[in-house]
């Protein structure tokens, strides 16, 4: 047998290619050595260099089965990850948020948001030696109205206590806080589902507020590279209120709610400067765990998590810490007492602080301030003067105006409650203008808040185009648009044209409260057809389509189940097509079509088979 | 009058009133010596003169430790001397000679604690500060709609919305010229700008910052 070249060989070997004539011997081999050698090997076709790439589509699907076959594990969404069996999670939730006030808590220098950095500051916020505190009455209304909101118990006389530990943004060295006794105690929070809370909680839950205090803020630091700290003592002695929950939940998305509620009943009683967003409110979570069937009755060791700067991450945080106590209580490890920080889009929680810095605070009653009493009679004209509380509201929007939840939630929370205000103007507006023929099953109702949240929200692509104003007006006045929804309710004019005229009023080519003017100006009014017009219309579009009418008479006969409505909608938009659009009703259409096919054709299109047979 | 409200208030924390004689045991519970009669003429000089009793009679006796009543203090370790410098940001001491004069010094305070210590205290409101608690006093230290901020506070508030929630209106103009009038900025031992800088860094003879 001739010897085949070493070049030819390689390339074979090594690439799986074949020489032009497709078999791996020199030319002058007899062909019996060459079959032999060509049924015995197994080689590349060369078709296989030109195959075509693979669809990417499908390389994704390839990829998916395979990641799934190998069992990696699949994130779990939160909803489904509120309880892990065989174990009891324990969640205790402090709150700090920044008081609405003129003035700092202890000294007459004002309070600020950004301003020329150490502009607003006293001597004794500094801590200057020889400067005294002077509490600042002002700071009691909002702090009082929060622990109402919360349903705390006020005290009548409350005390300073001192914090002490040490920080280059606390100039004294020590926090003025209430330790021993806080201002109010004993309050409670009830959280619905319509809060968000987890669903293995319930319709509702009530969660117990131990305390709520008063204490001061720190100072604004910025690090900058070289371990050097800029400090800017605006923010020092800024009233603060810290409110402990007892720790009575169970499950993240109830700590999350419970979080989201706190803002926003402070939000609603003006008691809060900002949310947790902007920084003006913060949320360390207690976290423990312990087994359904410990009998003991205490709680798991708990860690703190601070450095918490969203709803979100309270979940995910609370979520991650759970199961890495977990894990670590069944690798038969125990659980440290520790301080723990979350990142954004973090996966576990990370120690700051451990057991052996745990620091001593050393408190004691501060005896340069006097007691906090607070008269009764204060207390009860600010309990009385709050106003309707979220909660009463969005009860009233739903059993009173028979809004749904999600409506009710949704028009209460855009624009930071502007479009709820202008949806009672609206609705005024509609009232009055209805008189007597208001609906008595709140139809108009629900037709002013489906524009309100859907149609006024098409107009625009960010919701802060429209200019709502916090007393309830925008773009579209509200007795505009109000006259608007009474032409609608009244059948004068169709939902088309109504849609229309919203955008000319929203680009304010119609002037004010001209908008009865405009229609008439433009003969938009609705002038309905005749029945007997209605069905020429559908006789002339059901001419060619006897073949769907064919559709309902096997219905009739009770050879499909189901009523061909779809079928029906296509015929009904086919008239609307063939007549004059603005003069028709899509419901009345229907209607007479309905009735048309029952009594004019089916019994046609039964005689014509009867006669075709 | 002074006198009467002194031993009202040395009652109300508990220290006995009863004055012993420095020849008397050094114990705080003394049989009384005997009153001079009203009839009597009082020399406030012959009495005053002569002091009846010195705070030393708390300080340990080396010499005579059965007398005394109250039972040793605990001794202090090393370590929670360490514990307590560093939570008062205190240097530590630089010799072991300082170290144990400084335990001594604080063995010596704390024995005369426990004097005060041990004494029952049992439904007795600690004292946290000497304040008018007459109900004149408390009524003028009362924060309600009778004081004038309060009530200028209150009544600058809109009420919004159709819930009638009240808001305060932010933006207005506090004058606070008085409280943040004056050179804050000279007090920084660094600046940068119009803010203070601090070195964080564990450097030279600093602790190391405890994270409250």
């Amino acid at each position: 047998m001739a010897r085949i070249r070493t070049v030819e060989l390689g390339r074979y070997l090594l690439n799986g290619k074949l020489g032009r004539q497709g078999c791996l011997c020199a030319r002058r081999a007899s062909f019996a050595g060459m079959s032999a050698i060509g049924q015995t090997r197994h080689f590349a076709s060369p078709a296989q260099q030109f195959e075509p790439p693979i669809h990417p589509r499908k390389q994704a699907k390839d990829q998916a089965k395979a990641l799934k076959a190998s069992g990696k594990k699949q994130k779990k969404k939160n909803t489904d990850n509120q309880t892990v069996p065989g174990w009891e999670l324990t969640v205790g939730i402090e709150i700090h948020a920044q008081l609405n006030t003129p003035r700092k808590l202890f000294s007459p220098a004002a309070t600020s948001f950004n301003d020329t950095p150490n502009s607003h500051v006293a001597l004794f916020d500094v801590a200057l030696p020889g400067s005294q505190p002077a509490f600042q009455p002002d700071a009691l209304i909002p702090a009082v109205r929060a622990a109402l909101a919360l349903g705390c118990d006020i005290q009548h006389v409350s005390r300073f206590d001192r914090k002490h530990y040490f920080h280059w943004d606390q100039p004294a060295g020590y926090q003025i806080t209430q330790f021993y006794e806080p201002f109010a105690k004993d309050g409670h929070i009830v959280l619905r589902a319509r809060d968000g809370i987890a669903a293995e909680d319930g319709d509702s839950i009530k969660i117990g507020i131990k305390q709520v205090q008063m204490e001061q803020d720190t100072a604004k630091t910025m690090a900058l590279p070289g371990e050097v700290q800029w400090l800017d003592f605006n923010r020092v002695g800024v009233p603060l209120i810290e409110v402990i929950t007892l720790p009575q939940m169970h499950h993240p998305a109830t700590a999350a709610a419970l979080v989201r509620k706190v803002q926003m009943l402070l939000n609603s009683v003006d008691a809060c400067v900002s949310g947790m967003e902007a920084g003006g409110l913060r949320a360390d979570v207690n976290v423990s765990v312990r087994r359904t069937d410990d009998t003991s009755g205490e709680l798991g060791t708990r860690t703190e998590i601070k450095n918490l700067s969203s709803f979100k991450a309270v979940e995910d945080a609370i979520i991650a810490e759970r199961d890495r106590q977990i894990a670590l209580l069944e690798a038969g490890g125990v659980v440290a007492g520790e301080t723990r920080g979350w990142s954004l889009g973090g996966t576990e929680t990370r120690r700051l602080r451990g057991k052996e810095g745990e620091v001593d605070y050393r408190y004691m009653p501060d005896p340069d301030l006097g007691p906090v009493v607070i008269d009764e009679q204060l207390v009860s004209h600010l309990a009385t003067s709050m106003g309707m509380l979220p909660d009463a509201e969005m009860d009233q929007l739903i059993s009173e105006y028979g809004l749904s939840t999600k409506d009710a939630l949704s028009l209460v929370q855009l624009d930071d409650g502007a479009r709820i205000q202008y949806f009672y103007n609206v609705l005024d507006e509609l009232e009055l203008r209805l008189g007597a023929d208001k609906s008595s099953d709140q139809s108009h109702v629900l037709l002013a808040a489906n524009w309100c949240l859907h149609e006024l929200g098409k107009l625009t692509e960010v919701s802060s185009d429209l200019e709502m104003t916090p007393s309830g007006e925008c773009k579209v006045g509200s007795a505009d648009l109000a006259a608007i929804l009474h032409h609608i309710h009244r059948r004068q004019i169709t939902a088309k044209v109504a849609k229309d005229l919203l955008w000319s009023v929203f680009r304010g080519e119609i002037e004010h409260r001209g908008v009865s003017e405009a229609i008439e100006a433009q003969g938009m009014w609705f002038q309905e057809l005749a029945e007997e017009e209605y069905a020429a219309i559908a006789d002339s579009v059901v001419q060619g389509e006897m073949k769907v009418v064919g559709e309902f008479l096997r219905f009739k006969t009770g050879k499909t189940k189901a009523y061909p409505q779809g079928k029906l909608m296509f015929l009904v938009g086919r008239m609307l097509q063939a007549g004059p659009e603005q003069k028709m009703d899509p419901a009345s259409a229907e209607r007479v079509l309905r009735v048309r096919i029952e009594e004019v054709y089916i019994p046609a299109l039964e005689a014509m088979q009867a006669a075709e047979e | 009058m002074l006198k009467t409200r002194t031993i009202s208030n040395c009652r109300r924390i508990g220290i006995s009133t009863t004055i012993s004689h420095p020849r008397f045991s050094s114990s705080s519970t003394s049989s009384a010596i005997p009153r001079p009669q009203p009839s009597e003429a009082i020399d406030p000089a012959a009495l005053l003169s002569n002091p009846t009793w010195s705070v030393r009679s708390l300080l340990p006796q080396p010499s005579d430790p059965a007398t005394s009543s109250t039972p040793p203090p605990p001794t202090i370790t090393s370590s929670q001397l360490h514990h307590l410098l560093r939570l008062s940001a205190l240097p530590l001491p630089k010799s072991p000679a300082a170290e144990s004069h400084m335990l001594s010094v604080l063995q010596s305070q704390l024995s005369f604690l426990q004097a005060i210590q041990s004494v029952d205290t049992e439904g007795v409101e600690p004292l946290r500060s000497i304040r008018d608690e007459t109900a004149a006093g408390m009524a003028e230290a009362t924060i309600g709609l009778n004081q004038a901020q309060v009530r200028a506070a209150l009544a600058s508030e809109e009420i919004m919305g159709r819930c009638q929630r009240p808001r305060r209106q932010r933006g207005a103009a506090v004058d606070a010229s008085e409280a943040e009038e004056w050179d804050v900025l000279g007090t920084a031992s660094q600046r940068a700008g119009r803010y203070f800088v601090v070195r964080s860094g564990k450097s030279g003879d600093k602790d190391g910052e405890i994270v409250g």
